[in-house]
C-alpha cells in the first residue's frame, strides 16, 4: 500500500533580499506518513519544521522536490485551498489564542469550514454539536468567544475547528507548546483519542520531546533543513544513534531530580545560521565526533535497523557510548510507583 | 519566624485583591509567605492563574491597576519594598532586584538595537561612561552565549529569534548582577538545548554572586532539576513547600501530585488524579482545590486547610494528604 503522503527531496530556499545569498531553510527532506499513523517532526527552532508543514499545504511554494498527497501530486493548482482536497487536509495552530476570531463565536467558528464545504445549516448545527461532545467542549463553550475560554478549551475549539471535516491529515504545528502541563496532557489524550476512532493521520511538528514520544509511531529528527535521524518513537529515545538527537533527548527535563542529563554529548550555541551552508555535515561545527570527513562530506541515511535510518558517519561510535540510559522510561516507571498510591 | 535573619527576601502573609465592581474582591493572593536566602534558587511551579505572576509583580511593588496590595509585608535585604517611594523604588528596580519576564518581544523596545537596551540598564545604574557601559552589554552578549555579539548588538528585536530575544532580555536582567532575581516562566518558550543553557546560566550566576533567585514556572520539570527548595501555588496560595528531593520522593499535597502526573503518559494513572465531572470553579468556605480533588471529604468543602509540616521542612497544605504508606 503506498503512503498517504510522500515527501521527496523537498528543497525550499528564500533569496535573501539586496543580496545573492539564500537561506536554505529546506534542503532535501523526504519522509512519508501512512494512514491513521502520526510522524513526528521534531527540532530546534531555526531546523525548518514549520517550513515544511507550509509547503505541504500550500501556504508557500517549494523551491523543488515532490509532495504527493494521496497519491497524486501537491503544488500550484493543487493544494489545500483546492475544491478537491478542501477539507481533507487540516491544520492546528501553536497559540490557540491568536488562531480563532476573536468576535466569532466558537460554534461559528467551528461550522466555518463546513461553510465552505457546502454543507447546509442543519447539518453544519448537528456536526457541531456532534464535534463538541466528542471533543469533551461544555455545550456553553459554543455560544462564547475566544477570551472567555482558558487557553486548554481554546486549543480544544482549534482541533474541533480542524477535524470537523474528518480530514485524512492533520499538521499539527506546536499545538501544545503554549500550554499548562495539565491541560498538554489533556490536550495529547485527546489527540490519541480523536486518532484511534477516526483513524486521521497527524504530521506532529513540535520542539516539545516529552510529548512526542507517546504520541508518535515514527520520528523524524530535522536539523538545518535536514532529517538527521528517523526512527519508531521507542526505538529513537531508546536508543538515538545521531549525535544531534542523544544532545537534544538529554536536554529534555523530566520532573525527578535523580534522572539527571547525560554528558556525552553536550550541544553548545544554538543552530547556526542557515545562510551558505558549508558542504559536510550540518552538525559538524557543534559535534565532538566530527573529524575531516564530516566538514568534507554530506552523510547520507543509513538503515541501522528496519525503519531506522541515520545520517552519520560516526553512529557506531554512538552506540558505543554507555550512558544513554533511557530516562524516559525510568520516568515512566518511577511516576507510575508515585502515581498508584493514594487516589480517591 | 519574624525579622530577617539573612533571608535576601522575606515575603509574609501577602494578599493582594483586584476589586470588581459590583461584585466581591478577587484575591490573587491569599496570606503569602515566601523566604529565600541568598544563593538559593526557589521553584514556584502552578498553572496559568494560580497567582504566580501576581506574586512577582507584589514582590517588585508592580500589581496592575485596579490590583492593591491589601497585607502583608515584602521585606528585601531587610528593607520593606511595599513601604518604598516610587523614586526609591526605582534605584532598587533593574540595580539589585530584576526580573526576567516572559514574551520578550513584546518587552523589548523595537526601534532600538538590543545592545543599547542593555547598555542602558548599565548606564542608569551604574554609573558608568557610555562607553563603558557598551562594552558591559557587549560582554553580557557573550555571557548569555548570543553568536556573533558584536554584530547583534546593533540589531534590533525583530531581527533576533524567539530564543535569542529572551536571552537579550535576560542579559537586561543580570547586567548589573542584582542580588534578586525573578524569573517569571522565562524558559518556556526557548527550545529544549538553548533551555538547559539558558538555566545554567542563570544558576552559575546565582553561585557566583550569591543572589536569590525566584523561578517562577509552569514546568514542574524544570524546578527538579534548578532549584533547591520548590514551593506548589494553587489559587493564590501555597499549597505545598519543600525541598526539591524530599519534593519529588513523595509530593504529599493532592494538587502536586496531579501536576506531576501530567508528564506520565499512563492515561489510566492520569486520569485517576484528575477529577473531571465537577466543572471547575474555586470554592468559597474550604479548600480551594476541593472541586478538582479527588480525595475531596465533606470536610475539605466546609473548612479551609492550613499549611502544616509533614516532615522537616516539608509543609502541606492539605486536611488529607497523601502519605508515603497510603
Amino acid at each position: 500500500m503506498s503512503a498517504m503522503l510522500d515527501v521527496q527531496n523537498l528543497v525550499k530556499l528564500f533569496p535573501l533580499a539586496g543580496t545573492r545569498k539564500v537561506v536554505q531553510a529546506v534542503n532535501g527532506v523526504s519522509f512519508t506518513i501512512n494512514r491513521g499513523e502520526t510522524l513526528s517532526l521534531v527540532g530546534e527552532s531555526g531546523s525548518g519544521k514549520t517550513t515544511v508543514g507550509r509547503c505541504i499545504l500550500g501556504l508557500i511554494d517549494a523551491t523543488s522536490g515532490d509532495i504527493i498527497f494521496d497519491g497524486q501530486p501537491m503544488g500550484r493548482g493543487r493544494d489545500i485551498r483546492s475544491k478537491a482536497l478542501r477539507g481533507r487536509v487540516q491544520l492546528v495552530f501553536q497559540e490557540p489564542a491568536e488562531s480563532l476570531d476573536p468576535r466569532i463565536r466558537i460554534g461559528a467558528t467551528l461550522a466555518e469550514p463546513l461553510r465552505f464545504l457546502g454543507v447546509n445549516r442543519a447539518d453544519r448545527d448537528k456536526r457541531v454539536r456532534e464535534v463538541a461532545e466528542h471533543l469533551g467542549l461544555p455545550a456553553r463553550v459554543l455560544d462564547q468567544y475566544p477570551a472567555e475560554l482558558s487557553a486548554g478549551l481554546q486549543q480544544r475549539a482549534g482541533i474541533g475547528r480542524a477535524v470537523i471535516t474528518r480530514p485524512e491529515l492533520v499538521i499539527l504545528d506546536e499545538p501544545t507548546s503554549a500550554l499548562d502541563p495539565t491541560a498538554r496532557a489533556e490536550i495529547v489524550d485527546l489527540l490519541i483519542r480523536l486518532q484511534a476512532e477516526f483513524g486521521t493521520a497527524y504530521l506532529l511538528i513540535t520542539h516539545d520531546l516529552s510529548t512526542v514520544r507517546f504520541v508518535s509511531h515514527r520520528v523524524a529528527v530535522l536539523y538545518l533543513g535536514s532529517i538527521v535521524e528517523e526512527a519508531p518513537a521507542e526505538a529513537l529515545f531508546a536508543r538515538p544513534l545521531h549525535p544531534y538527537s542523544v544532545g537534544l533527548l538529554s536536554s529534555v527535563l523530566l520532573p525527578d531530580p535523580a534522572l539527571t542529563r547525560t554528558s556525552a554529548v553536550r550541544l553548545e550555541g544554538e543552530i547556526p545560521s542557515p545562510i551558505d551552508l558549508p558542504p559536510g555535515c550540518a552538525l559538524a561545527g557543534r559535534c565532538p565526533f566530527a573529524d575531516a570527513r564530516c566538514r568534507a562530506e554530506r552523510p547520507v541515511p543509513v538503515a541501522v535497523a528496519p525503519q531506522h535510518f541515520v545520517s552519520c558517519f560516526h553512529h557506531d561510535k554512538v552506540a558505543a557510548l554507555d550512558d544513554t540510559t533511557d530516562n524516559f522510561a525510568r520516568f515512566q516507571e518511577d511516576s507510575a510507583r508515585l502515581l498508584s498510591v493514594g487516589a480517591g | 519566624m519574624s525579622g530577617s535573619d539573612g533571608a535576601m527576601l522575606d515575603v509574609s502573609n501577602l494578599w493582594v485583591g483586584f476589586p470588581s465592581y459590583g461584585e466581591q474582591t478577587h484575591h490573587a493572593l491569599k496570606g503569602v509567605d515566601l523566604r529565600i536566602a541568598p544563593g538559593e534558587m526557589i521553584g514556584l511551579v502552578g498553572e496559568s492563574g494560580s497567582g504566580k505572576t501576581t506574586l512577582a509583580r507584589a514582590i517588585m511593588g508592580l500589581v496592575p491597576p485596579p490590583g492593591v496590595v491589601e497585607k502583608g509585608r515584602v521585606l528585601f535585604a531587610g528593607r520593606d519594598l511595599t513601604a518604598l517611594g516610587d523614586e526609591a523604588r526605582r534605584a532598587v528596580l533593574g540595580r539589585e532586584l530584576a526580573m526576567v519576564i516572559p514574551n520578550p518581544r513584546a518587552e523589548l523596545n523595537p526601534v532600538l538595537p538590543v545592545g543599547r537596551q542593555i547598555s542602558n540598564v548599565a548606564f542608569y545604574h551604574l554609573g558608568v561612561s557610555r562607553k563603558e557601559a557598551d562594552r558591559i552589554a557587549l560582554d553580557m552578549l557573550r555571557a548569555v552565549r548570543i553568536p556573533d555579539p558584536e554584530r547583534r548588538f546593533a540589531a534590533y528585536p525583530h531581527e533576533l529569534s524567539g530564543g535569542m530575544a529572551q536571552r537579550v532580555v535576560i542579559a537586561i536582567a543580570l547586567v548589573c548582577w542584582p542580588r534578586l532575581v525573578i524569573s517569571d516562566d522565562a524558559t518556556s518558550g526557548l527550545d529544549v538545548t538553548v533551555q538547559s543553557q539558558v538555566l545554567d546560566l542563570l544558576q552559575t550566576m546565582v553561585r557566583e554572586k550569591q543572589a536569590a533567585t525566584l523561578f517562577i514556572t509552569r514546568d514542574i520539570a524544570i524546578t527538579a532539576h534548578f532549584c533547591a527548595r520548590i514551593a506548589i501555588i494553587y489559587a493564590g496560595e501555597i499549597v505545598e513547600v519543600a525541598d526539591t528531593r524530599s519534593f519529588f520522593t513523595r509530593p504529599h499535597h493532592p494538587y502536586s501530585i496531579m501536576l506531576l502526573a501530567a508528564f506520565s503518559h499512563n492515561p489510566a494513572l492520569r486520569a485517576r488524579w484528575t477529577r473531571t465531572e465537577a466543572a471547575g470553579g474555586v470554592a468559597t468556605g474550604g479548600c480551594a482545590f476541593a472541586p478538582r480533588c479527588v480525595r475531596r471529604q465533606p470536610r475539605c468543602t466546609q473548612e479551609a486547610p492550613v499549611l502544616r509540616q509533614m516532615a522537616a521542612g516539608h509543609d502541606v497544605r492539605c486536611h488529607f494528604p497523601v502519605d508515603a504508606a497510603a
